[in-house]
């Protein structure tokens, strides 16, 4: 479903997802399992929507930066923002604060996002205070747009398949939960393109092989705040199949591609 | 000679809140009907056909239509332009700036990495760059003077980007707005966008102004209560409440823009 990003339209999106949810068996995961297997790779394969939209095609290495770090640090500041109520910008800069504080006790291992922030200039640390703000108060304005409960969940969802060496992330940003079901959104910077729906499958498939019960949220909304647009998919079989298919493509050009470049 | 005042004579950010008792509620009627006048308006000049690569349309796309020859997209009008953008990044989130220069520099780098743009900043010789710092601290001054405090609970958001696709993508809307102050979620027009511009302010940067407001208006389906550019070079400031009179202006813009670059492929 492709909408407009109005605050009717996203509480619309929510309000009329499917009510009962669908699970995923033991049967599921073993035959996912056996297909990574199938497509093996010399080492460890990491997976998720970016990486399904892109058809397999290596991204640039990954790299601190500003843009990189805004997710993680405006997310984890509207989390404290939940318990202890303040402006965005100081519960960025606490946030900050105890990243530093965590690089200088030892606790942060090398490459973390700790360990870069501790070694950023004062001005640096100034614009990913900056984006970090943007990220917070962009996610803030959407979650108070919101009729239902939400929250900000602690992580993205992983799922570690079993023996194939394989790690799957899905993003989620906001948590909209009923007794019986959940709704995640997803937040992206930039407009959709053309596999933005294969994209947002992969996440919803992922996020119902992380559950313990393998119960699949009833809608995945994607949302793109500079485009203004809104694209939603429901947790169906169909979906699902659907998703982990795309996933297991995606593994597979991964490692023909590889083998064209060792050629 | 670069003068500078003791105190500003206006706080830019109490100019942009004005009085919040005399806000208009918001609207959200407008944005479908200034779409379709786009749409429509495409049409005519494109008709239905797809074209490989979409027409972009940018501030800047809407300044040359305008001057031949503007200093600001010189190389150094272009860098010195980035770094004031850098800059209020930095004042946005209360961050005090001790080198100007230095410090935009080193958010820029941080920012994009390596870029066509950075590379001509690196191959400036010593007096170039020297004359581009002491520009850029005057400039950084008149900014830091007029801006003021900016306080935390006006939710500022620094260089907030808009993306808009028309004509099933034959035309593309693209806007970086430097700042941007205000809450969405409230029932009174409480968002306010702020442009900075390192050039003297002329009809160029009042279409700027204009179409800030309608990719705001096309993005959130909510239109803005103010737009306002300012001008580090001279300190003037305008400021526009936005109404439907003004969005529409912007779309004649936009169609004119759109209709050069039509006639020029």
């Amino acid at each position: 479903m492709h909408r407009r990003l109005t605050r009717s339209d996203l509480n619309e999106l929510v309000s009329a997802a499917p009510a009962a949810p669908v699970q995923l068996l033991d049967a599921h995961r073993a035959s996912l399992t056996t297909r990574f297997r199938a497509v093996s790779v010399p080492g460890h394969r990491r997976l998720d929507a970016w990486s399904v939209e892109r058809a397999g095609r290596s991204s640039n290495v990954f790299r601190w930066s500003p843009a990189t770090a805004r997710r993680v640090l405006g997310n984890a500041s509207l989390r404290r923002l939940a318990t202890q109520p303040a402006s965005v910008r100081d519960a960025v800069r606490d946030e900050l604060g105890d990243q530093m504080l965590r690089a200088a006790s030892g606790y942060s291992r090398s490459g973390s996002l700790s360990h870069w922030l501790a070694s950023a200039p004062h001005p640096v640390i100034g614009l990913v205070t900056a984006e970090a703000v943007n990220w917070a108060t962009q996610l803030q304005e959407i979650a108070e747009w919101l009729d239902a409960t939400w929250e900000v969940p602690t992580s993205d969802a992983y799922y570690d398949v079993a023996s194939a060496r394989t790690t799957l992330r899905a993003r989620r940003d906001l948590v909209v939960r009923t007794s019986e079901s959940r709704t995640i959104v997803r937040v992206r910077s930039g407009s959709p393109g053309k596999s933005a729906g294969p994209g947002l499958r992969a996440d919803l498939t992922i996020e119902a092989l992380a559950d313990h019960d393998g119960v699949a949220p009833v809608r995945y909304i994607g949302l793109w705040p500079e485009a203004g647009v809104c694209l939603s998919v429901d947790g169906t079989m169909s979906d699902l199949r659907s998703g982990a298919r795309d996933l297991v493509r995606t593994a597979v050009a991964q490692r023909r591609r590889g083998t064209l470049l060792a050629a | 000679m670069t003068t500078t005042l003791d105190s500003s004579p206006l706080s830019v950010v109490e100019a942009l809140r004005g009085d919040r008792s005399k806000r208009p509620l918001i609207d959200i009627a407008s944005a479908g009907g200034l779409r379709s006048l786009l749409e429509d308006g495409i049409f005519e000049i494109i008709g239905a056909q797809r074209l490989a690569t979409p027409l972009v349309v940018r501030t800047s796309s809407l300044h040359q239509r305008l001057a031949t020859i503007d200093l600001a997209m010189s190389t150094p009008g272009r860098i010195r332009g980035v770094l004031i953008g850098q800059l209020l990044r930095l004042l946005s989130v209360g961050m005090s700036i001790d080198h100007a220069f230095d410090d935009a520099v080193a958010t820029w780098r941080a920012e994009v990495g390596a870029n066509e743009l950075i590379q001509q900043l690196d191959a400036l010789d010593d007096d170039d760059r020297a004359r581009l710092a002491t520009d850029v601290a005057a400039h950084c001054v008149t900014l830091t003077r007029a801006l003021g405090e900016i306080p935390a609970r006006w939710m500022p958001r620094s260089a907030v980007r808009a993306t808009q696709r028309l004509a099933g993508g034959n035309v593309v809307l693209r806007d970086v707005v430097d700042l941007m102050i205000g809450a969405s979620t409230s029932d009174v027009a409480s968002i306010a966008l702020f442009d900075v511009t390192t050039s003297p302010l002329g009809e160029g940067a009042e279409r700027s102004m204009r179409f800030h407001a309608l990719m705001h208006t096309l993005r959130t389906s909510v239109m803005p209560l103010r737009t306002c550019t300012f001008s580090s070079a001279t300190g003037e400031m305008w400021i526009r409440d936005v109404d439907y009179e003004l969005l529409a202006r912007s779309v004649q813009d936009v169609l004119n823009s759109v209709r050069d670059q039509w006639s020029a492929k």
